[in-house]
């Protein structure tokens, strides 16, 4: 029914695995250019690529929908230098209409990221949409469509709690550092071990604002590469119980077999610094730490299935919030369509008012012409006058009917019975 | 007339108490400004309601159950607002509100209004007295409240729990820092309260001390909050046990405030004899 259609084609985590999303991703140098080229295309009128390491997407305005579908697909699997394989068409999707807005203010939401909620996206579109008006490949249409997902974007984020709560273990963790302490920058942290995670950890830690680190290690000498690493302080194992009255934050992360740090020798750290607050995190499999430390007064322990078990209630919690968030982008996909359906009834209308004129001023010339020829300028001026209001009453209530059109069901109906009634052909573009 | 100022802040205190529980389920900018608004027009009614009292009686409106309620209530309110300024301490709101509410409605519930001030009471000292005793207990329902959040939010951590709602109130160290800092300005000012009150009695009763169950208590809870404080600065009596030991203390204090004097008669309540 529309002459134009606005489409989605493209691929994400859900449907494509990485090596193919890799493959036909876009740097984000190359944006401007493809966008460009895909409005060169005959059928397309409007284009922009979005391109994550999650997905590599086409939105587009275009005439001719199934020839501009064909061209967008032909467009993301030959653009790119590598050979794409054979079954990549299969993972490719395609949404037109009403559904290519929802996916496209699903997609600003974070509501069809692989990490429901996560933040970046919304940066990576705006991106993707200044690429696209740099290279002139943004019209009304594109132009109205990203400013309204980027404004979706943001409701969902005041007004459903779907970006609270992390996720990652090591930023819960210093989330739960942060319950305990006012600040970390005039903590210290203890290292224990060399595993992979504990030097994430104690990574996140110091972009937090942590600044002294001790760093222990059964074998010393490793001990001092962490510690350079992270410029730390190395402390010998065996010497690791006196250091632990200064440390405010330990973090075990050794393969140790048995536990490293027995509850005794907390409670004697905690006596001796007069019952400051510590915090454990343990991340050793099997444990590092005794588990009675939690029972001590102002000592804090997780270990690993704790910190996961946080990760795991903070991602129900956002799935919850995304049945807010799917609510709230209904309603603003069907005020987008309306705004869509109102840029298409304007030539109706203005062809129908047209039409009523035309009648009018042939019929009143004719008159004019014969019956009523010699009537006097202000009897010429009511007649004209009557006239015109007269065809501005019998079009009042269907023009006012047409322009609520977008908020019925019957979408077009009124539209599409006016032009046959009436023999309308509207000499304007129906979509601008 | 005072007692219309009074119900409307009641009314006003027990909105505020409500728009602080709905500012920790939905904390909101709007929510949090909301019920402060709320809370301190209900303050702004009862100063008036205050000041009417006393202008009337030509004392300090103190003597009665009902006003040292009251005014009780209307000094928590203020030390409350003065320390949101400070500390920026919305959450403590959710306790703050119900405490004052609560003092207001027993102001009417349990309270005997009115009544002649007896002449021996007609003095300067009562007003000092009372706002240096009532002034350090203010104090002291701010340190409750902090250690009240305190204990909540030691309890969630020690059981793996992080609730929304905890992201709301300051850490454990800024709470404790905070029960420090209550302890420390109510502890003096609770100690003037006493050593007027004693001056006052030993010219009035003939002998500054007596074995009233009011001073028995008042003594008590001068010995734990000073306790408190010598434990903090010397044993590391500090976090989960000082928050602990606040929160008893202040229950007793408040417990018997309320009740004190229809389990104990004396001398000191709202009774002369």
């Amino acid at each position: 029914m529309r002459e134009k259609s606005l489409m989605i084609v493209g691929l994400n985590h859900a449907t494509a695995p990485v090596e193919l999303r890799e493959k036909l991703a876009f740097e984000p140098a190359e944006l401007a250019g493809a966008a460009r080229r895909l409005r060169a295309q005959a059928a397309v009128d409007e284009a922009a690529i979005v391109s994550t390491c999650n997905r590599v997407e086409v939105v587009a305005v275009a005439r001719d929908t199934e020839a501009a579908l064909d061209g967008l697909k032909r467009f993301l699997l030959g653009e790119r230098r590598s050979s794409a394989p054979a079954r990549a068409d299969g993972c490719l999707y395609a949404h037109v209409g009403a559904e290519a807005v929802r996916h496209l203010f699903r997609v600003a939401a974070s509501l069809d990221s692989l990490v429901v909620g996560e933040p970046q996206i919304l940066g990576q579109l705006k991106d993707s949409y200044v690429a696209a008006r740099e290279a002139g490949a943004v019209g009304a249409v594109l132009h109205r469509l990203f400013h309204r997902s980027f404004a979706v974007a943001k409701r969902v984020r005041t007004e459903t709690g779907i970006g609270s709560g992390t996720v990652s273990v090591s930023s819960i963790a210093v989330g739960l550092a942060r319950r305990i302490f006012d600040r970390l920058d005039d903590k210290t942290v203890l290292l224990i071990g060399s595993g992979k995670m504990g030097e994430l950890l104690v990574r996140y830690m110091q972009r937090s604002g942590a600044r002294s680190l001790m760093v222990t290690n059964r074998t010393f000498e490793s001990a001092v590469r962490l510690a350079d690493e992270f410029r730390g302080n190395p402390v010998r194992f065996e010497d690791f119980p006196r250091y632990l009255k200064l440390a405010d934050l330990v973090v075990g992360c050794t393969a140790a077999p048995q536990v490293i740090l027995r509850a005794e020798l907390v409670a004697d750290a905690l006596r001796e610094r007069k019952q400051q607050a510590m915090f454990f995190i343990d991340l050793g499999v099997p444990r590092n730490f005794d588990a009675r430390i939690n029972e001590l007064d102002n000592a804090y322990l997780y270990n690993i299935d704790d910190l996961k078990a946080v990760a795991q209630e903070n991602l129900q919690e956002r799935e919850q919030e995304a049945v807010k968030a799917e609510a709230l982008v209904r309603e603003e996909v069907a005020s987008f369509l309306r705004w869509l359906d109102s840029l298409e009834q304007v030539p109706v209308i203005v062809a129908l008012r047209e039409k009523f004129e035309e009648i009018r001023r042939r019929e009143l010339d004719k008159s004019l012409g014969s019956s009523l020829k010699g009537v006097r300028e202000e009897e010429r001026q009511a007649i004209e006058d009557m006239t015109a209001a007269i065809i501005n009453k019998i079009l009042h209530a269907p023009i006012t009917r047409l322009k609520q059109q977008g908020e019925e069901a019957e979408e077009g109906l009124y539209a599409d019975a006016l032009k046959k009634l009436f023999g309308l052909e509207p000499k304007h573009k129906p979509f601008p | 007339m005072e007692s219309f100022f009074l119900k409307a802040t009641a009314v006003l205190y027990l909105i505020a108490t409500a728009a602080f529980i709905l500012y920790l389920l939905v904390p909101r900018k709007s929510t949090a400004r909301g019920s402060l608004l709320v809370l301190s027009s209900g303050y702004l009614l009862h100063t008036l309601a205050v000041v009417v009292f006393s202008t009337r009686e030509g004392f300090p409106a103190v003597a009665q159950t009902r006003e040292a309620l009251s005014v009780y209530s209307w000094l928590l309110v203020g030390v409350y607002l003065l320390a949101q300024i400070k500390y920026r301490l919305t959450a403590l709101g959710a306790v703050i509100g119900p405490l004052a509410f609560l003092m207001c409605f027993s102001a009417f519930a349990f309270g005997s209004a009115g009544g002649e001030l007896p002449p021996a009471l007609k003095t300067y000292w009562l007003p000092v007295h009372v706002t240096f005793a009532f002034l350090g207990n203010a104090v002291f329902a701010l340190a409750f409240g902090v250690s009240l959040i305190y204990l909540f939010q030691d309890y969630q951590l020690k059981h793996k729990r992080v609730p929304a709602v905890t992201l709301l109130f300051p850490s454990l160290e800024t709470l404790d820092r905070l029960n420090y800092t209550f302890l420390v300005w109510g502890f003096p000012l609770m100690t003037l309260g006493i050593l007027t009150g004693t001056l006052w009695a030993g010219m009035g009763w003939g002998s500054g001390w007596s074995w009233d169950p009011r001073l028995i208590f008042s003594a008590l809870t001068w010995l734990l909050y000073g306790g408190l404080i010598h434990g903090r600065l010397t044993a590391g009596l500090k976090g989960r046990k000082a928050a602990l030991l606040t929160v008893v203390g202040f229950v007793v204090v408040l417990g018997y405030f309320l009740w004190g004097d229809t389990v104990f008669p004396t001398r000191h309540a709202g009774r002369f004899e």
